[in-house]
């Protein structure tokens, strides 16, 4: 059939289509700012423009499985500088398997030492199990809130001061544009990030989950959102909250931390109970 | 017999057994719908886009611009193919696209290598419930015996 005939038959929209994808995408340019405009290209309805130092395809993630250390993983992955893998975007479109890596860290220390490591790959696995085996739960409560509210006590959409990383919190304005800039957050500081939104700002976990999955490189629909449901404790017995004592010691190194600028989190765990849930008997 | 395999963005690994299973080189066509209304369905900005156009980058794969569906429906149709073979995942948007095109082409699923082989389903209702059966294969090569 020659193009000609195409426009006759089906019209111009189908002729325009199918001139579309028999042309292949290019595979190699000149630089990576050539592949960003072309990518750009390709993607009219999209204004965000920025791009991560991340780099995708598997070269660069062979050299983040060259140095991970699981056992150092064990014991500092929960501060901000610990040994974690930022593999997690690798994992998200299967460059790297689960089992390739479980593998790889077996070989690298014994069970005891990496175990904490490989317990968390298993997060991974459980959360895409869930989604397998219940697809509706993705953007749906789980369970009930367990914080004394019900759902339609949370704002169903996010605050622009938090799209725009312009809160009352020096530590959650750093995370987020961190989480803008570089599609990426420590797994601690996307807990605190999340907590802040549904806990403080009382704002619906799927409206946090559609702002991670809008940025992250590594955002995956089941990780990502049942992971906000555990925060919110819809996927939890309990809602997961912190202080600043938690903050500074895990993020102080890495984020503004100090009491002046992140005063919602001052406190002990008792005292940010009664307020954030005060119609809760007891936590 | 000519296949189609279709990379989508929860395979993007040439190790994948999407790969190692599928017929030779000479028949297998290696395809990736670069689908601009999925990508904006499933929220993913430039950032996103980037990393996995650099992803397919080194990988052996023909990357289509258009709908996910038409694109494989007419390179199915033009190219002779007798079957469509794809990465399983457990994506619903995905899924959804595979029930479609399987009204009218043959299409097979391939699931990736497991993180663990258990003789039954696990308990999902909280993650210590599923790691207190997970945990028995974890920590073996392939997750297995």
């Amino acid at each position: 059939m020659s193009h000609g005939e195409t426009f006759a038959a089906t019209g111009f929209h189908r002729a325009a289509r199918y001139l579309g994808y028999m042309e292949k995408q290019p595979t190699q340019f000149p630089d990576r700012a050539a592949l960003v405009a072309h990518v750009k290209a390709l993607s009219p309805g999209v204004t965000d423009d920025a791009v991560s130092e991340t780099r995708g395809g598997r070269a660069a993630a062979e050299a983040l499985l060259a140095a991970i250390d699981p056992t150092a993983y064990g014991h500092n992955r929960n501060y901000l500088d610990g040994a974690v893998t930022r593999l997690s975007p690798y994992i998200r479109h299967a460059i790297v398997s689960l089992n390739e890596l479980r593998n790889q860290a077996l070989e690298m220390g014994d069970v005891k030492a990496i175990e904490k490591f490989i317990q968390e790959l298993g997060w991974r696995d459980f959360w895409q199990r869930i989604y397998t085996q219940n697809p509706d739960w993705l953007w749906h409560d789980i369970e009930p809130y367990k914080t004394g509210f019900v759902a339609s006590d949370y704002a169903d959409t996010l605050p622009q001061d938090i799209a725009a990383g312009e809160t009352d919190s020096a530590a959650m304005n750093h995370f987020i544009q961190e989480l803008k800039t570089s599609g990426y957050l420590h797994n601690h500081a996307r807990m605190y990030l999340a907590a802040y939104i549904v806990h403080w700002r009382r704002v619906k976990w799927q409206a946090g989950a559609r702002f991670f999955l809008g940025h992250l490189l590594d955002g995956d629909p089941a990780s990502n959102n049942f992971s906000f449901q555990w925060v919110a404790s819809t996927f939890a017995n309990k809602p997961y909250f912190f202080n600043l004592e938690n903050l500074q010691k895990f993020a102080g190194m890495q984020a503004p931390c100090d009491f002046h600028t992140n005063k919602c989190f001052g406190g002990s765990y008792d005292d940010l109970a009664l307020t954030l849930f005060p119609h809760m008997a007891a936590l | 017999m000519t296949q189609l395999i279709w990379l989508h963005e929860d395979c993007l690994r040439a190790t994948h057994r999407l790969f190692t299973e599928t017929a030779s080189a000479d028949t297998a066509k290696p395809v990736f719908i670069w689908d601009d209304a999925y990508m904006s369905a499933m929220h993913y900005g430039l950032k996103r886009r980037v990393f996995i156009y650099e992803s397919l980058c080194e990988l052996p794969v023909d990357i289509y611009v258009g709908d996910t569906i038409e694109t494989l429906r007419d390179l199915h149709s033009q190219w002779g193919v007798d079957e469509i073979v794809t990465g399983k995942t457990p994506n619903q948007a995905l899924k959804a696209m595979m029930q479609n095109l399987r009204a009218e082409v043959k299409l097979s699923a391939i699931a990736d290598a497991p993180f663990v082989q258990m003789d039954s389903p696990p308990d999902l209702r909280r993650f210590f419930k599923y790691w207190n059966k997970a945990k028995k294969k974890a920590f073996l090569y392939d997750g297995r015996p």
